[in-house]
Formats: C-alpha cells, structure tokens, sequence
C-alpha cells in the first residue's frame, strides 16, 4: 500500500490526521482538476458512432469494432487503427478485447452479454448508441467529456447544430414516407424513435406508421396499411452491397402489395445500402440533405 | 363411421369459418358486404379492390394449401414410418429449406427473388439426402435409418442456418418471420413459383392412401399382400418432401403443424385409417393455419406477428385435450 490513500490510511491515528483529511479536501474542491481522474488514453470504440465522434475530436483509438460483412461508415477512414470483427451474442472476441488492453469500451446495447462479460475483465463500458439526432448530440459532448475534451465538443456540438438547421431550411413538401428494414416480403418498417426515422421526419418526410409506436424503433406493419397509406416514396435499406440496388429496386417495386402505391407506380422507391439510416452518424447534416435530395426531392 | 363423418364435417365447417374470418378481417376494416362484392367483381372503392384482390385472397388461399399440404405431408409421414414423432422435420425438409432461406437473406440479398426457389430446392435437396443415406448399406428403407439419416441432416441444415444467423446478427431480422413462419401479402407470385410441386405432392398422396393402410399391418403382412412397404415409404417420403418444401418456400417453417395436425385428427375420428386421415389432416391443416394466421395479423393490427407461435397456441390446447382423452 504505497499509495497517498494508504498512507493517509496509516495516519489515522495520528493527531494532525484530521487537519491533513480536511486540507485535502479543500485542495479537492479548490482545484478539481488537481485530483480528477486522467482521461482513458486506451480507447475501443466499437460503435461507429462513437469511432466517428473521436476522429471529430481528435482521440485515435487502439481499435475499432467492425461487424461481420457490415457497412459500417468510419469517417475519416481510421489508418493503423486495429479493427475488432463483432459478431453475436459478445461483440468482440473477450481474448483479443482484453489483448489490448482497453481502459475504456464505448459499446453499445447490441452487445449487452459481452459487456458485462468487460465489465468482468475491469474495462470501463460506456454506452452511445443514439437513436435520434437530440440524442446523438447529447452523447457527442458526453464522450467529449469523457474523454478530455470538453470544449472541443462543445464546439463540435454547436457547429452540428448549425448544420443540421442549415440542412433542414427551406423543405418545400412533405410527402409521405414509408421506411423499412430488411430485405424480402416481411421487411420492418421504421418508426419515428429509430435513427432513420428521425432522419426522415428532420428531412421533412411524414413517416408511414399505420398510427404505431414501439420502443424498438421498429415494427412489422400490415401491407393493407401501406395500400391505405399510399405512401408517396419507399425507402428500403437492407443489408446489402451497391451491386444489388437494381434488383433490389426492381424486386421492390413488383412486389404486388405495393405495386398500387403511388411510390412504386412514380418510380420513387429507393434503397440505402451504406447505413446512414440505420446508424447514428456524426455526419447528420450531411444525411439529412441526401434525404432531401435523392429520396424526398423536397 | 357416423363419427368420421361428423369429425370431416366439423373440420370442413372449420374450414369455412377461418376463411371467411380472413377474408373479412384485417388491419382495414372492409364491410364484409363490400368484401363479398368485390370478390364478385363489385363494389368498394379501389384502395378496398387491392386490399381484398391482391393481399387477402391469395394469403387465404396460401394460407389454406399450405395448411393442408403439412397435415397431409405428416400423415403420410407418420403412416410410412409408423412413428409418431415423425413430420417434415423428420425427413429434414423443413431444416433444409429453412437453410435455402436464410442462406439467400443472410448472404445474397441482392437475389432475394429467389428466395422461394431456394428454400424449396434445400428443402427437397434434405429429404434426397435423407433417403440415399436411408436407401444404401444393410438394412436399407428400413424406418429406422430413414429417421437417423433424417435427424442427421435436421442437425446439419440447423446448424448451418444458426451459423449463419450468429455471424450475422445485425442481418436476422429479415429472417425472422421465416424462421418463425409467416405468410406473406405478395398476391400470387409464391404460389406461381411452387403450385407444380405441390399438385405433384398431392396426387403421390392421394395414390398412396391405401397402400399405407397395409402397410400399418407391418412390412411382412403388408408383402404378403402384394405391397411393396420400401417403395410405399419411399412414395410417402417424395410426396411429403414435396408437399413440405413447397409449404416452406410459402410460409417459412411450420413443422408443427406436420407433426399434430395427424394426431388431433386420428384422436377425434378414432381410427387410423388412411382413407380418413389423409383428408381430415388437410382439412385440419387448412383450418389451424388460416385461423392462426387471421390472428397473427389482426390482433395486434395493423402490427403483423409470425404465425407459428399462434399455431402452437391454437393447436396445443387442442391436442393436449384429446391427448388426455386417449390416454
């Protein structure tokens, strides 16, 4: 026990120990900064979101998570970053997490069984994983406070903001969307508590949700809604790669449920394979003009 | 005989009330006026056409073929291999075109149009493997080896479809109406694709039902009567993996509908017999199915739940009943 607390410990019984446990915690107090924790310098970020929200603040990680065959959007591109492959129920493999010995994890709930098991291993795991753009500006400046760098973050923030009220300027008409999930004749659609139906709604769509609310942001809703809907466009986004967009597109549009829509019989069907709809991103401006221009043409 | 008849009665009229209960119900409240009209050609508004024409009629439809396509692929099932347990799971039709389909979601969702294709082709391709195993070496045809060989490949196609679920996790939601079975609203284009395999699986079933009545005399008997019992097994085993695999490449995978929809109907008429069976288990078939998925689909509307789950909860009270009443 050579540390101060073990030998403040050993003065206990001293006559002056209350003085110096009273000083000490005026030091405490007057200078905060003098006894705060030192940030995390060994950081996994196994979000993109919070991968993305260190490069914007200028905190290079000692790895990054990528899923399996996922289209995850790292900007910038992170060079000489090692790249932990995630896959079900844990996340990353524990061995090869704990190999590089991580004082901080930004996770996310995806991988709840593996971050009680690092939890186990005595890394601190922290949580953002947003689902709305108020929430992903929330946890921007929380991971800026977290790791360091409080003031960068708050000007990251501010500058966001103006962005994101820059992107949303002017929309002309609203039309009427209906966002899924998934790929087949089963997709789910998105509610306005997921990512990319915020996205939407901040892009000035009107969200197609047959009057449902979900906490998972998410539900399988009946195409006879749909047909009664009408939506004006449908935005697909499977897991898929660029190549597939036409066939996916086509498949789409011949599906005989929506066959009648007035997206489908206008040709506004789309899909987004790069998910920018389906991840927090820290590029929300950016997002919410693709929507506007591609999709909504609004 | 008094008690088949009413039992085929009962289930006929069964029948009838679960697809008139899915051709007026829906997240869209249709009058049911309207409904009868437009099916005549009349009536409602264009939005009420599409919703009656293109989404309700050929998921009735679907929803009663498939039903009765299980019930009869797991009566002959069960008939053939004299075992109980016996269902499309068995000959491994079902892990197999559970494998097809999720091998399309999961890693080519760029052909995602063929989906039914492939759940139908690793449906048959399952029960093929099945009875080469089953049909070479001593002892060939026997029941025995043709369910090892088929409990061998339910463990070989169920562990390659959760192989590909647990490398893909953020990919699985687009398989889980599959894998927990549902019907779609896609109008005709799935029943386009399979309706040969199950005219050919119904005909080979219908052709079989008094062969397999011999048969449940044991094999000798059954010779001695000038049946072929390895051929009759083998005849049950096609029809039911055709059956089986075109109801997948519909409606994901049902296997428990295989399974009880025989016994519930063998319980309530009291005979095993074939000639009653067969048709009574697609009756029964067609009357769980297009029930359960009425339910799925409207009791929490306009939200759509898998189907299998309400199956087993209609299906299972059912059973265990006249379960307990046998016993």
């Amino acid at each position: 026990m050579s540390t101060g607390l073990g030998r403040f410990c050993q003065l206990r019984g001293h006559k002056g120990a209350p003085l110096l446990a009273a000083a000490l915690v005026l030091v405490a107090l007057a200078f905060p900064a003098a006894v705060a924790a030192k940030p995390p310098q060994r950081i996994v970020a196994l979000s993109p979101f919070a991968a993305n929200t260190l490069a914007k603040l200028g905190v290079a990680p000692v790895a990054i998570g990528q899923t399996l065959g996922g289209n995850e959007r790292f900007s910038p591109k992170p060079k000489g970053v090692a790249v932990l492959p995630l896959s079900h129920p844990n996340g990353p493999n524990l061995e090869q997490l704990a190999a590089l010995d991580p004082d901080l994890v930004f996770s996310s709930k995806t991988w709840a069984k593996g971050n009680l098991a690092m939890k186990q291993l005595g890394i601190d795991v922290v949580l953002h994983d947003p689902t709305s753009i108020k929430g992903a500006l929330a946890d921007t400046f929380k991971i800026g406070e977290i790791v360091g760098r409080k003031h960068l973050a708050r000007d990251t923030l501010q500058a966001m903001r103006g962005e994101i009220e820059s992107a949303s300027k002017g929309i002309a008409k609203h039309p009427k969307v209906m966002l899924i999930l998934g790929v087949g004749r089963t997709p789910f659609t998105f509610l306005p508590n997921s990512w990319g139906g915020d996205i939407v709604t901040q892009a000035g769509g009107e969200l197609l949700t047959g009057g449902v609310s979900s906490t998972s942001g998410f539900e399988r809703i009946s195409d006879e809604v749909v047909v009664a809907e009408d939506p004006d466009v449908i935005i697909a986004v499977p897991h898929a790669n660029e190549e597939d967009i036409p066939s996916l597109t086509e498949y789409l549009r011949s599906n005989p449920a929506w066959a009648s829509t007035r997206a489908a019989r206008s040709g506004n069907v789309y899909i987004s394979v790069d998910n920018s709809l389906l991840q927090a991103g820290t590029d929300i401006a950016r997002t919410i003009l693709r929507v506007r221009r591609a999709y909504l043409h609004n | 005989m008094a008690r088949r008849t009413l039992v085929l009665a009962a289930l006929l009229a069964g029948l009838l009330a679960a697809a008139i209960a899915s051709m007026a119900l829906g997240a869209v409240k249709i009058p049911i006026g309207h409904v009868v009209e437009i099916l005549f050609g009349g009536g409602g508004n264009r939005t009420e056409h599409q919703i009656v024409d293109t989404l309700r009629l050929p998921r009735t439809v679907e929803a009663m073929l498939v039903g009765a396509a299980l019930g009869v692929a797991g009566a002959l099932l069960q008939g053939a291999l004299g075992n109980p347990l016996a269902s499309p799971d068995v000959i491994g039709v079902t892990p197999g075109a559970g494998f097809g389909a999720i091998l399309i979601i999961i890693l080519l969702p760029g052909s995602i149009a063929l989906l039914p294709l492939a759940a139908l082709f690793f449906g048959l391709l399952a029960a093929t493997l099945v009875f080469l195993f089953a049909w070479s070496g001593r002892n060939r045809g026997s029941t025995g080896k043709v369910v090892l060989a088929g409990i061998a490949m339910l463990s070989l196609f169920t562990a390659g479809t959760t192989s590909l679920l647990a490398a893909f996790p953020e990919r699985a939601p687009s398989a889980i109406f599959f894998i927990a079975g549902g019907l779609t609203s896609s109008g005709w284009e799935n029943l386009e694709t399979v309706w040969p395999y199950l005219l050919a699986g119904a005909l080979v079933a219908v052709t079989l039902v008094r062969p397999l009545d011999r048969l449940a005399l044991g094999d000798d008997v059954a010779a001695s009567l000038g049946s072929r019992p390895r051929l009759i097994r083998l005849g049950a085993g096609v029809a039911a993996a055709l059956l089986a695999a075109a109801s997948a490449a519909i409606a994901g995978l049902l296997g428990f509908l295989g399974l009880v929809v025989p016994h519930v109907v063998r319980m309530a008429g009291g005979t095993s017999s074939h000639t009653f069976v067969v048709p009574a288990s697609a009756l029964g078939g067609a009357a769980l199915l297009t029930a359960a998925d009425t339910l799925a689909r409207t009791l929490r509307a306009p939200i759509e739940m898998p189907v299998g789950p309400f199956m087993v909860i209609l299906g299972v009270p059912l059973f265990l009943w006249l379960l307990r009443k046998a016993v």
